[in-house]
């Protein structure tokens, strides 16, 4: 067999070496021609001319040799493929079951590998990206895993660290809407201020003009933009001059120094980005920054984590009011971008390995029950002279063709569901756009359909090859007891097909409960979620200046928006349910000790006076605010139920006073007049939070949302748009949509994910019935003779449905026992993708059990029932 | 006689050099010659058809070769029967004898 292989492998990869080879031997074989007519007496000339003659024409003759060559391999390439190919088209239904099981397979597993491939494996769009590293800050009271930093935070970092090329930083989320006036229609944009070594971090290049250089970032540097070119096409019609020239952003004069094109992407979308002007800052704080650096060469991640970890002890101990357990995270770009869902990719990718597995197992089965009718052919076959690998190889050839035909099937499937996802993204994946079905999915596919290919076809190649001449022959002859050895091998992939099943289907259980539980976990509002239309309302930087021309427009938004028909109220606030957090900040209740630790930073909402009514928000103490509750007035403030329960000593809060951030800070007390309940404002995964409302006619933001509750609200947006720009057309309208969509949204990555491996649980079921059935009514079918003797010495149809159900049972059994095993240790690996549901919950690994012990029982009754009306006569005649 | 290389079938051509192999590793030439003189002459194989044929049971599995010195002294490529190649020797004989056995039966029927 090596021998043939490395044959092979000559004549298809090293075709010149052949030829030159076969030259020479040519040429050998006509001097030795030539020095026997030499000894018989030929003049050596004469000799070698007559030798050349008789040799014949050498181009022909190598022509003949390599003919002979490549013929054979060939032909018996040929021969198996055709024979295979005429096999399966016998037996349409075996066909069928097998192309479809490895095709759904097949291409399901390549559909989760173009994701994985495109989302975690493919490079970043920067050069060496992998140096490249995003720096964060935690400390408490702001107590974020991956925070945002201050001015101050960056220039310790840029002073005190060596380990980073240049320390850059940018703002997160954008610094927010700016009016872009001047040159055509003024328009709100989005803008992010980056510090000069931002986009030279990075290493990307502007389509026109240059990006922002070195010391372009101090307080007394001129303001320069660099804009998107989706904005510039858009709003400057892709003009060339514009490069130099100045425009305007909220009024202040700025200079346009280059565009960047839009492949370039980071971490959030922006029209434009600004040079920060960063001046000595005078206290910590605000803390809207990330930091973004590329590694010096040769210096690890964790080699600057450890720098940072001792300049953050530093800090701390230079600003012991500010910060306590300060760390500054230091993560790598590719994990800040996809940190989150690899976890999920990975659990999804082991999911559909194991499916492919099963149905790689289930296949197989199929081919050791076909082989078992083939065995008598090959026993033929042995016993003319067929060498065993002759065998081996045809049956190879076989389920390659088969695994083959299915990948080309599963290779559909994965175009038309990659097309699929891609237009749609269930999964909010970040990176979507990556995700193709190329050339390395394409290696990976058909890789994969070679690999169950061989796979599959393995086991009852080697199982026919092995067998015994003389029992097979034997044993072929009449159908007395099948061979035990075949028997055994289905019995062990049944059991293993089973074993499987069950852990896919225990991590799909741990999902879909954990998943409900999500789904059913209380947002902390009564409204239906249906009947709420939520937006966000931008009135940019200029107009509104003057908050009381802020708190009037929004007056009037509030008034106009509530006498429309079918509304029956509707609020502003600068925060939502299930994840719009506003604000948070420390607080300080009068009469209670102040520390970081006791008073840490909780939800700040800005709300219109009946915004808690409108959300259906419950009152469990005092008022809700009233409309007197305005500028002017004692400052009053509404907590939430946890926020009462755990900084107030236990006692009442209501009519007690707290302020906003430490005491030393000096703002004004507020009156506690209300308690809420709690509201998740930070995922509905998350914990109850403490929170406090305050009236934003005592303190206003210039983007706010708006809140309509109505009986209609979905079909809301086209009129309450028209009655905004009636107000002012130059407010900027964003994410219209249901309460009900924004929740459905926010959890689309766990939905995803469960809905995913729920279904490739539910396949797997499938083919574990399948395979159970088949086992049972083939091992039915070669026991016909042996039953209908027990039948005809008396035994009753009970007794042998009982004896076939207890063998499709005891196979479950094992199987379940085993698959128990592997479910508590594979599911460990989903801990934090689990919501309130332990990896090792025993609900759902009974439940799954039971599930997978009834499928194994239903598949088997039939071929049993089957099996119990077989007629004693008929069938001790049946061969 | 030219005629009968001609018509030698392809199955007699690789008894004939499995046979010849048999005993001894040898070169083309040797082959030829020695397939003459087994025969007494009646087969005289030309490299038209030797090469060819020794190509492809190499391919099949039933020789193998190695480069060698002649026994003067010039470089020449050896063949040698493997184990597949005995085997198909004994096949392949004992085919030939039932054939042989067959057609002079049918031959010397009346």
């Amino acid at each position: 067999m090596r021998a043939r292989v490395s044959s092979l492998w000559r004549n298809l990869m090293q075709r010149n070496r052949v030829e030159s080879e076969l030259d020479d031997e040519l040429q050998a074989y006509a001097s030795l021609l030539a020095d026997e007519k030499a000894r018989m007496g030929a003049s050596p000339d004469a000799a070698r001319r007559a030798a050349l003659i008789e040799t014949g024409g050498m181009p022909q003759l190598k022509e003949e040799v390599r003919d002979a060559k490549a013929g054979i391999m060939l032909d018996t390439f040929w021969r198996d493929t055709r024979f295979g190919v005429r096999l399966l088209l016998r037996n349409p239904s075996f066909t069928v079951v097998a192309v479809l099981a490895l095709a759904l397979g097949i291409g399901a597993t390549t559909i989760v590998f173009s994701i994985v491939n495109g989302v975690l494996l493919s490079g970043l769009p920067f050069p060496e990206s992998e140096r490249l590293a995003m720096v964060y800050i935690h400390f408490t009271p702001q107590n974020q895993e991956h925070g945002t930093m201050s001015i101050a935070d960056y220039l310790d970092w840029k002073t005190q660290s060596h380990s980073f090329e240049e320390p850059s930083l940018y703002t997160n989320g954008g610094w927010g809407l700016f009016d872009l006036t001047g040159a055509g229609e003024s328009e709100h944009v989005r803008a992010t201020a980056v510090s000069a070594g931002f986009f030279s971090t990075l290493q990307v290049k502007p389509l026109l003009g240059r990006v922002f250089q070195r010391g372009e970032d101090s307080g007394s540097s001129p303001r320069e933009v660099v804009l998107s070119e989706g904005l510039w096409r858009r709003h400057f019609g892709g003009r060339q001059d514009i490069v130099g020239q100045s425009i305007r952003l909220n009024t202040i004069p700025t200079t346009v120094v280059g565009i960047m094109p839009s492949s370039f992407r980071f971490t959030h979308d922006t029209d434009l980005w600004l040079n920060l002007r960063i001046n000595p800052p005078t206290r910590r704080g605000p803390f809207p920054y990330i930091g973004v650096a590329r590694l010096k060469p040769g210096v690890t991640m964790r080699q600057a984590q450890a720098e940072m970890d001792v300049i953050a002890q530093r800090v701390q101990r230079a600003n012991p009011t500010s910060y306590s357990n300060l760390s500054f995270p230091v993560v790598s770009l590719r994990d800040a971008i996809v940190g989150k869902v690899r976890q999920s990719l990975l659990v999804i990718l082991g999911g559909v390995f194991s499916l492919l597995l099963i149905a790689v197992v289930n296949v197989a089965n199929l081919m050791l029950t076909r082989a078992a009718s083939r065995e008598r052919e090959m026993a033929v076959r042995l016993s003319l002279g067929a060498g065993r690998s002759r065998l081996l190889r045809q049956l190879l050839v076989e389920s390659t063709v088969l695994a083959l035909v299915s990948g080309l099937l599963g290779l559909a499937v994965a175009f038309g569901g990659v097309q699929l996802l891609k237009a749609w993204n269930p999964g909010n994946l970040p990176r979507i756009e990556t995700v193709h079905v190329n050339g390395t999915v394409l290696v990976f596919s058909l890789c994969i359909s070679l690999l169950t290919g061989v796979l599959f076809g393995l086991v009852p190649a080697l199982q026919a090859s092995r067998s015994d001449l003389n029992t097979s022959l034997k044993e072929g002859s009449r159908s007395g007891t099948p061979g035990t050895a075949r028997r055994r091998m289905q019995d062990a992939l049944i059991v293993a097909e089973i074993a499987l099943s069950l852990v896919l289907l225990a991590s799909a259980g741990l999902l879909l409960r954990s998943f409900a539980l999500l789904e059913g976990v209380n947002p902390g509002f009564q409204a239906s979620p249906a009947d709420l239309l939520t937006m966000r309302i931008s009135i940019g930087g200029t107009k509104y200046r003057e908050e009381a021309s802020a708190i009037a427009f929004y007056q009037g938004l509030l008034d106009r928006v509530r006498s429309l028909p079918g509304v029956t109220s509707a609020a502003i606030s600068d925060g939502l349910p299930p994840d719009r957090r506003a604000d948070y900040d420390t607080f300080t209740v009068e009469g209670e000790t102040w520390t970081q630790d006791s008073n840490p930073a909780v939800t700040v909402a800005l709300t219109s006076s009946d915004y808690l009514r409108t959300l259906g928000i419950p009152l469990l103490g005092g008022r809700y605010f009233t409309e007197h509750d305005i500028t002017g007035s004692e400052l009053v403030t509404v907590i939430s139920e946890s926020m009462a329960k755990r900084y107030f000593g236990g006692r009442d809060p209501i009519g007690r006073r707290m302020k906003q951030s430490q005491p030393s800070l000096g703002n004004p007390w507020m009156r506690i007049v209300g308690v809420v309940g709690d509201v998740k404002y930070t995922g509905l995964d998350s914990s109850s939070e403490p929170a406090y409302y305050w009236s934003y006619k005592q303190n206003t933001s210039p983007m706010m949302y708006l809140t309509v509750r109505s009986t209609i609200a979905a079909t809301l947006t086209p009129t309450i748009r028209e009655a905004i720009r009636e107000l002012d057309k130059d407010v900027t309208v964003t994410g219209v949509d249901t309460m009900e969509n924004t929740m459905a949204r926010s959890v689309a990555q766990p939905r995803f994910r469960t809905g995913l491996l729920a279904i490739f649980a539910a396949l797997a079921l499938m083919l574990a019935a399948i395979g159970i059935y088949g086992v049972v009514s083939y091992s039915v079918s070669q026991r016909t003779h042996e039953i209908g003797l027990r039948m005809a010495l008396g035994a009753a149809q009970g007794s042998v449905l009982r004896m076939v159900v207890g063998q499709g049972l005891q196979l479950a059994g094992i199987g379940v026992t085993i698959g128990l095993v592997g479910a508590f240790i594979a599911t460990r690996s989903l801990g934090a993708l689990l919501f309130s549901v332990s990896p090792g919950d025993p609900v759902t690994f009974i439940g799954v059990s039971v599930l997978l012990a009834a499928i194994a029982l239903g598949s088997s009754l039939l071929p049993a029932w089957r099996g119990s009306r077989i007629d004693p006569l008929v069938a001790l005649r049946y061969e | 006689m030219p005629s009968t290389q001609t018509n030698l079938l392809q199955g007699t051509l690789d008894l004939l050099i499995l046979k010849t192999l048999a005993l001894d590793e040898l070169h083309g030439l040797g082959i030829s010659r020695r397939i003459e003189q087994i025969t007494n002459g009646t087969f005289q194989v030309k490299p038209g058809s030797l090469f060819p044929a020794l190509h492809r049971m190499e391919e099949a599995g039933w020789l193998s070769s190695s480069w060698g010195e002649s026994e003067n002294n010039r470089r020449a490529k050896y063949y040698r029967l493997t184990k597949a190649g005995r085997k198909q020797l004994e096949t392949e004989t004992e085919q030939w004898s039932k054939i042989s056995i067959a057609i002079a039966s049918a031959l010397g029927a009346t």
